[in-house]
């Protein structure tokens, strides 16, 4: 019995002491995201602004595929999409369905104050926001294509074992007086789960495109290590691994280029995993 | 899982459908079935919204297969859509619950959804309560071996639900208990009782980014692994017992406590002395930063992995009932007494048929701390006085037959109420209740009873006035008539009714048969708005005005 005894508390202190982590107090906090390291460049990137659409959705909101088809129809290689779970409401998830809301998503969604899905948004800019009929982006997104970029941005990436490995070139066509920051994020398409449609019915199949699922930088960006002037050029070199969820096929990558403090997005680019 | 899913729908669907109540394979079926519907229109005077829906139900059916030392069960829910007041993540239908189980004299094994408990709970406990609309049951593998008498140990390990889903956080636990009786023989003869037991439970939890208060482009180096540890002794001799409990918790920076990496403690003691005729109890409770829940950026009721037991009395008469205490997970302290007396038949105060008299007073107060820091420090240190009062109430209840057919209950209460503990504004509620409950047996066929109750309060509503806005404020009074028909019907009327410096009037007529293992019951009326608790765990109830409907049967 004793044997037993002390065997038990002998389990029970082993597991204790290995169940458990201990942090330090200097090292509660530390530097967010995957870590972006910068060089400088000589070179030029073309300079082609292009329009990022952040789109906040949900499976059990049945307007959300008219805002699908609408925003589907403008969808080319100057229009950088984005779709975002809103993370409550009628952005929960079905029983038995994948979970699509993320944490980067729901930070954006926190502080844009998303209430009502669909929303969209043009460039992360608050007075371009559409919310239910998204009759009205199509304008304002070939509007916003007219406009002379401030940075150009091209974005290309390698997949090997897993590994992701990120670069973004960027080519400031004019100075910018504040700080800026690169946001690297991970989106997916053809993902297959119930989605609600505008009559009411259920479509077991429907395929969402754009699906955000990882913020791979910080969730506002990596801010670049200079301040701005006409003619500067860096590339910004990330890595990290692809979870096994993720079909490597169907992702994208996209980079923002944004201003550090009202977030508003000066440019985008996407490219696929690999290419 | 999905396999094993399958085949426990096969066998139950099928028993439940080929072999009656019992005899598949020698086993039995039984279960049970519980709907409840609810509709619900708008009423500006208690603040009841329109149900776009008409009709809401919550339906659960349970079913239960053993077999000798084999059982198992499945329970499906459906939510279409959940009663007001019950989250609308619940909405849908599905197979919520199953598990298989092997319950031998040695070793018990339940694969699938399992409730666990360790000692009191301040470390562990999954439970599953219909009416605060609550289920945070382990999807895993629950392991209890019993080497020798006197010895259990406890092995737990798998995922919290939460609503249709189930948590991020993997639980793992170990719990070992021994009864010190059971293993030396000349304490088991002695009026002696000591069992000692104490527990471990882990969390593993993937990392996510949580932003520094002090800096957002930092984030916090989250503990993946959050432990929690208990020590507990039960001891007696003779009348007497003692429990005691003490808890602690590591890092675990959350949602409810604001990402503070301050570890957690909680001590239960609990003394107690009873003979026949008389009982005194005395408790007392300390907890600091005790949340503790599968995953880490959740907030409301799902999900905690441990429970912290109330210390204040559960009253049940609707007044006393209404400013219900909310156990505060991130710290408080406080002490319950708790007397009962009957005086014994033939006595001046006894009489007849004897009196019974109870006396309970608890008081809870929040921990005097000083805050160092937000989310990414140790956020606050704790001084060695009392924080601010939260909870204290004092009651007398004298309950006396006066002959065979009538039985009085008068009760007393003075309660003191701290609007914080629902994080909400104001001052001090101080409320006086008095109760007359009086049940009469006419005859074999029926009985009545009424009850009447008093409330005066010092708290006043005003609808513009964030402090004030409370419908629970004012003065009250309330009526209630039962009237219980032979085995099958009862029929009830009551009334609430604020008739100064409150706001509302809240009827209600029910109606119920009962016939064998089934029971209807139709209601018409207004419900206040307010929180409904059950042992310290709470659940906001929003106003509502129509009919309420609740079936169950069992087989």
């Amino acid at each position: 019995m004793k044997k037993i005894f002390i065997g038990l508390i002998g389990l029970l202190g082993i597991i204790g002491l290995n169940g458990c982590d201990k942090i330090e107090p200097e090292e509660y906090t530390v530097y967010d995201g995957a870590v972006v390291n910068w060089t400088d460049i000589t070179t030029t990137v073309e300079p082609v602004q292009r329009v990022y659409v952040e789109k906040y959705t949900g499976p059990r909101c049945n307007n959300c595929p008219l805002a699908d088809v609408t925003l589907e129809g403008i969808h080319n290689d100057k229009v950088v999409m984005v779709s975002i779970n809103h993370p409550t409401g009628q952005g929960t998830p079905y029983p038995n369905q994948p979970d699509m809301r993320t944490t980067g998503g729901n930070e954006w969604d926190k502080y844009f104050g998303i209430n009502a899905i669909p929303t969209a948004f043009i460039n992360r800019d608050r007075t371009l926001q559409f919310q239910g009929d998204m009759s009205n982006i199509v304008g304002a997104i070939n509007q916003a294509l007219t406009e002379e970029p401030i940075v150009a941005i091209d974005l290309h990436s390698t997949l090997e074992n897993n590994t992701v490995n990120v670069s973004a070139y960027m080519h400031f066509e004019k100075d910018y007086p504040d700080q800026v920051t690169l946001t690297v994020a991970l989106v997916e398409d053809s993902l297959v789960y119930k989605q609600l449609l505008p009559d009411g019915s259920m479509d077991e199949n429907y395929a969402h495109n754009h699906m955000l699922r990882k913020v791979v930088t910080s969730y506002w960006g990596t801010p670049l290590p200079i301040e701005v002037k006409k003619g500067d050029g860096l590339i910004g070199t990330l890595e990290f691994l692809l979870d096994s969820e993720f079909v490597a096929e169907h992702c994208h990558l996209v980079a923002l280029v944004s201003d550090k403090k009202s977030r508003k997005i000066l440019n985008c680019a996407s490219c696929e995993i690999g290419k | 899982m999905n396999r094993l899913k399958l085949i426990m729908t096969a066998l139950l669907i099928g028993g439940a459908t080929t072999a009656s109540a019992q005899g598949i394979m020698g086993g039995h079926v039984t279960g049970n079935v519980q709907v409840d519907g609810q509709m619900s229109h708008a009423d500006s005077t208690i603040g009841s919204q329109d149900v776009p829906e008409k009709l809401l139900m919550n339906a659960r059916a349970d079913i239960l297969y053993t077999n000798g030392d084999f059982s198992a069960g499945l329970r499906f829910e459906m939510y279409e859509k959940p009663l007001l007041g019950f989250d609308a993540q619940y909405e849908g239908e599905g197979l919520a619950n199953y598990f298989v189980s092997y319950n031998g004299e040695r070793l018990s094994v339940t694969a699938g959804n399992f409730y666990e408990q360790f000692g009191s709970g301040m470390i562990l406990r999954t439970y599953e309560d219909r009416y605060l609309g609550l289920d945070n049951s382990i999807r895993g593998l629950n392991v209890t071996l019993r080497p020798i008498d006197g010895i259990t140990i406890k092995g737990v390990i798998g995922k919290e639900r939460t609503y249709w889903f189930y948590s991020e956080g993997l639980v793992r636990g170990v719990d070992g208990e021994v009864n010190l009786g059971s293993l030396i023989k000349s304490l088991g003869e002695s009026k002696f009782r000591v069992t000692l037991g104490a527990g471990f439970v882990s969390k593993y939890e993937t990392d996510e980014v949580i932003p520094s208060s002090a800096d957002p482009e930092y984030k916090l180096n989250l503990p993946l692994n959050v432990g929690a540890s208990s020590v507990r002794a039960d001891l007696g001799y003779g009348n007497w017992s003692l429990q005691a409990e003490y808890a602690y918790k590591g890092q675990d920076p959350n949602t409810i406590n604001g990402y503070i990496y301050r570890p957690g403690q909680g001590l239960l003691l609990n003394l107690n002395y009873s003979q026949r005729g008389f009982s005194a109890g005395i408790q007392a409770k300390r907890i600091d930063n005790m949340g503790f829940k599968a995953d880490r950026s959740q907030s409301g009721e799902m999900l905690y992995i441990n429970y912290l037991p109330a210390i204040t009395k559960n009253h049940t008469y609707a007044f006393l009932s209404m400013y219900p205490y909310a156990t505060q997970v991130n710290g408080e302290q406080g002490l319950q007494g708790d007397v009962m007396y009957k005086f014994k038949k033939g006595t001046f105060l006894g009489g007849e048929y004897g009196t019974d008299l109870h006396l309970n007073s608890s008081v809870v107060y929040g921990l005097d701390t000083t805050v160092t820091g937000g989310a990414g420090t140790d956020g606050y240190e704790v001084n060695s006085g009392l924080g601010q009062l939260l909870y204290g109430d004092v009651s007398v209840e004298v309950a006396k037959k006066l002959s065979k057919a009538v039985k009085v209950t008068a009760t007393y209460a003075y309660q003191v109420f701290n609007p914080v503990v629902e994080n909400e504004p104001g001052s001090l509620h101080h409320n006086n209740i008095v109760v007359a409950d009086v049940a009469w047996k006419v005859n074999k066929k029926h009985s009545l009873r009424f009850e009447a109750e008093w409330m005066g309060s010092d708290s006043h509503y005003d609808a513009d006035d964030p402090e004030h806005n409370d419908r629970r404020a004012g003065d009250w009074v309330m009526g209630l008539v039962e009237w219980n028909i032979g085995t099958h019907w009862f029929v009830s009327a009551s009334d609430q009714y604020a008739y100064n410096d409150g706001i509302g009037n809240y009827y209600n007529l029910s109606v119920g048969y009962t016939h064998g293992a089934t029971r209807l019951q139709v209601g018409y009326g207004k419900q206040r708005e307010g929180l409904l608790c059950i042992g310290g765990v709470c659940r906001v109830v929003p106003a509502s005005n129509g009919l309420t409907f609740s079936l169950t049967t069992s087989f």
